[in-house]
């Protein structure tokens, strides 16, 4: 039946997550890399590069070659990131029926999902090359601060991808997972997280097993892609000045500039000062090019970035009092995404929350190892379908061998990585249950943090990897900040709650699996008159959850009623995310007024809206539809989608990365 | 039947306040009220039905959503405060306490006359919609720039005017 992944779909790479014989970790592709960069490019010959392969192409053949699409997924066209994004990228942005945003390339037009669907696609083949198992279901994870468009987005890429959705998670959720308790004692944690595209920061309660997010809060448009583009504009304009070259009049140009300024950033992580050298860039005199030098310490990078940096700590005062607390309340500081490692980041991390945060796992991979242990919770539950019966045995009988204390002992991942010699170029790289077994090299790897879970029952099926070395790690630290917390404000003693004999829960059993109790980020209301918004569920609301309102004709023998939803904390719908609108249809046609409508709002677990209406008076179900914004193209013609990945192969993988 | 125990249960919710849902007394704290959302969590959130029957899993998911309910009234003081009176009226859900009275989205559009607010606006609007619903969208057209010049500040009766333009396919000068 395959196995099922965590896959951490992010802006600037992607990472696939397994549990696999009760170890966690990600997986490698054949040249022994974990991070798939979240780049599509399409080739004259026809074939689709995906991930490390297409990276090159962004200087090639940039007009073909995607990328950055997480920012742009769910965002109807006229929205001010799509804009935006039209003039700073080098490919060809098009608006598509129901105000839809697609891509044009190379005589095609696509949707956003279809091209996150290649990026899934991707991460699907290296798992099943690595793993010799078909993957078939997957936790995806999203920023938390996604609004309904963007997850369905992101569900659709999913499904285009041949992936069954177990659940579309939430970021900072997932690595407070893969995190788990530090004791026993419930505490309340802080997950700040930095990724290439978007800031998100998230306060969860930790109390025995369960995960309890009470408030989360973000920035979709804030991430280290930021940084580089500040790094680039200043190196674009010393080439100005110093050069007369402007390298901002072409794409491709500015693309490298952008590449170089990410090489920059990562590299004053680690050292104080750094020059870059560049010798094909510049032109000089008869054809010749001029070498360009660029110096930057690491102070002049941190005051050139302050500014975006300072930005994500209003974000999380704002979580803070979503939360109901505030900083002292915080046990522990996680970080999660790439752009943590700037130490600046990490310092001024330590100065807002009052404590050093906790980097023990890797932050690059920490929610795609989330995200494995969700689908894998996720999976197991299905599995034991029919046992899960009824509420009072439900809990016994769903006991997954997942330790009630959460994973804390860490080890170095030894999963294999396949020969690259196994893999035969000519051969293109399909199912792994369509060709020849994926070879394992036992010991070949890559180094990767991950954790030991308790083993799950042995299938004969399972590829026997219960030799290969488990080493405990160095911890991951980074520069400056110590892998230690402060010392944690007092616990809070777990209480008791009175008990009625009415109905009498047994206690959790103490293998219990983990439970994640997740909340909606943002606020869900309805339009009204005047151009108000009234909110029916309020931002930071655990799910799923829903909420009923009743609506009324409001003219004679009215029969269609039309409803328009919004996420977004303003009073005033238009300063809100419009997502569309509800239509309920069928209607008994009455005098006005008297034929009412009650409409349920529900928002699942994954953070979708979903709508379903009644007619009051006869209590029956009447047909409602709800119209996204830019859904035509986004979700609408999933046939004409699905054929379109068909007829475009994904480019083999390939050892050489 | 377990899909007949949860669907017992359900209903019976609907005779119990927000308090008795949770299983806490009405002075609990707010921690207290915290880890009795977290035992009913752990009995009905969806995650724990994922491999039952979809009548069992929607059953489940409906009892959740109304532990939601009743934790997001019960954890928010200024909820719980208003709940609290609520409740001493013998009101037992707070969000159902506004039946029908959201006032509907007008689906016809309003007329245009609705929409001018001068006399000789709406007068000259009135024409338009009569020769609108006659079809004959040129002659409304001139009706309503005549409305427009009337009422040069009235958005909402020029972006109906560009509309008549869009649907015309005609460039306005």
């Amino acid at each position: 039946m395959g196995l099922a992944v965590g896959i951490d779909l992010g802006t600037t790479n992607s990472v696939v997550g397994v549990v696999k014989n009760g170890i966690v970790a990600t997986v490698p592709d054949p040249a022994g890399k974990r991070l798939i960069p979240s780049v599509v490019s399409f080739h004259p010959s026809g074939t689709t590069l995906v991930g490390t392969p297409a990276v090159g192409r962004r200087l090639n053949d940039a007009a073909n070659t995607i990328y950055s699409v997480k920012r742009l997924i769910g965002r109807p066209w006229d929205s001010p990131q799509v804009q935006q994004a039209r003039g700073t990228l080098p490919f060809e942005l098009r608006q598509g029926p129901g105000e839809a945003t697609m891509v044009a390339a190379r005589g095609e037009v696509y949707s956003l999902p279809e091209i996150s669907a290649f990026v899934l696609r991707q991460a699907r083949a290296i798992a099943e090359a690595a793993l010799g198992e078909p993957v078939e279901r997957a936790v995806i994870t999203v920023p938390a601060n996604f609004n309904d468009l963007q997850r369905a987005a992101t569900k659709t890429a999913g499904r285009l991808a041949g992936i069954e959705v177990l659940r579309i998670l939430n970021e900072p959720t997932a690595a407070a997972l893969a995190y788990g308790a530090s004791g026993k004692q419930a505490e309340r944690i802080a997950v700040y997280d930095l990724g290439g595209g978007t800031f998100d920061v998230t306060i969860l309660d930790l109390a025995g097993n369960v995960f309890e997010v009470l408030a989360t809060a973000g920035d979709t448009a804030l991430g280290g892609d930021d940084i580089d583009l500040l790094l680039a504009d200043r190196m674009a304009e010393e080439l100005l000045t110093k050069h007369r070259f402007d390298a901002r009049a072409q794409p491709a140009v500015f693309t490298r500039l952008r590449l170089l300024a990410e090489r920059m950033k990562q590299e004053l992580s680690t050292r104080e000062d750094y020059t870059l050298a560049v010798d094909d860039l510049v032109p000089g005199d008869r054809g010749t090019t001029v070498t360009w030098r660029f110096r930057m310490t690491r102070p002049e990078l941190e005051w050139a970035s302050l500014a975006l940096v300072e930005r994500s700590f209003a974000v999380c005062q704002k979580a803070i009092e979503a939360s109901g607390g505030s900083v002292g309340d915080l046990h522990r500081v996680i970080l999660v995404g790439g752009a943590t490692r700037m130490p600046m980041v990490a310092r001024k991390v330590e100065q807002f929350f009052g404590k050093a945060p906790v980097v023990r796992i890797n932050p690059d991979e920490v929610v795609a190892l989330g995200a494995a242990i969700q689908a894998t919770l996720l999976d197991r539950a299905r599995g034991a379908s029919g046992k899960v019966s009824s509420p009072r045995i439900a809990e016994s009988s769903v006991v997954l061998p997942f330790p009630h204390e959460a994973p804390s002992k860490l080890a170095e991942l030894a999963l294999p990585v396949v020969d690259p010699k196994a893999a035969s170029p000519a051969a293109p790289a399909r199912r792994p249950e369509q060709g020849a077994p994926a070879q394992f090299l036992p010991g070949v790897s890559t180094r990767s943090l991950v954790f030991e879970l308790p083993e799950e029952p042995a299938s004969p099926s399972e590829v026997e990897l219960s030799s290969m070395p488990r080493v405990r790690p160095p911890a991951h630290t980074l520069p400056g900040i110590s892998a230690e917390a402060a010392p944690p404000p007092p616990m809070r003693p777990m209480q008791q709650t009175a008990r009625y004999p009415d109905v009498s829960p047994a206690d959790p059993p103490p293998r219990a699996p983990p439970l994640l109790i997740d909340v909606t980020p943002l606020s869900l209301g309805v339009e009204t008159v005047g151009g108000f918004c009234d909110v029916l569920i309020d931002a930071n609301t655990s799910v799923p959850c829903d909420r009923t309102r009743t609506f009324a004709t409001a003219t004679d023998g009215q029969t269609l009623v039309h409803v328009r939803v919004s996420q977004g904390e303003s009073r005033l719908f238009a300063e809100n995310t419009c997502l569309g609108q509800v239509e309920v249809a069928n209607i008994t046609a009455g005098p006005r007024g008297e034929q009412k409508i009650a409409v349920t709002f529900e928002i699942d677990a994954d953070g979708i809206l979903n709508v379903r209406a009644r007619d009051v008076a006869t209590g029956k179900e009447t047909a409602a539809h709800m119209q996204l914004v830019g859904g035509q193209g986004a979700h609408g013609d999933m046939d004409a989608m699905q054929a379109r990945q068909a007829a475009h192969p994904l480019a083999p993988l390939s050892g050489a990365g | 039947m377990p899909s007949a125990a949860l669907l017992v249960f359900l209903q019976s919710l609907d005779s119990k306040s927000y308090y008795d849902v949770l299983r806490v007394p009405r002075g609990a704290g707010g921690e207290a009220v915290q880890v009795a959302f977290h035992e009913f969590a752990l009995l009905y959130h969806p995650d724990r039905y994922v491999g039952a029957s979809p009548e069992v899993a929607r059953l489940a998911s409906e009892i959740f959503k109304r532990g939601v309910e009743a934790y997001r009234c019960l954890s928010r003081r200024a909820n719980r405060e208003r709940y609290d009176r609520a409740l001493a009226r013998g009101r037992l859900r707070a969000e159902v306490s506004r039946p029908s009275t959201a006032p509907p989205p007008p689906p016809p559009p309003r007329t245009l006359e609705d929409i001018a607010s001068t006399p000789r606006g709406k007068q000259l609007a009135l024409r338009a919609d009569r020769l609108i619903s006659a079809g004959r969208l040129d002659d409304a057209r001139v009706q309503l720039v005549s409305a427009c010049q009337c009422e040069p500040d009235n958005a909402e009766l020029s972006e109906r005017l560009q509309l008549i333009y869009e649907v015309l396919a005609l460039e306005p000068d």
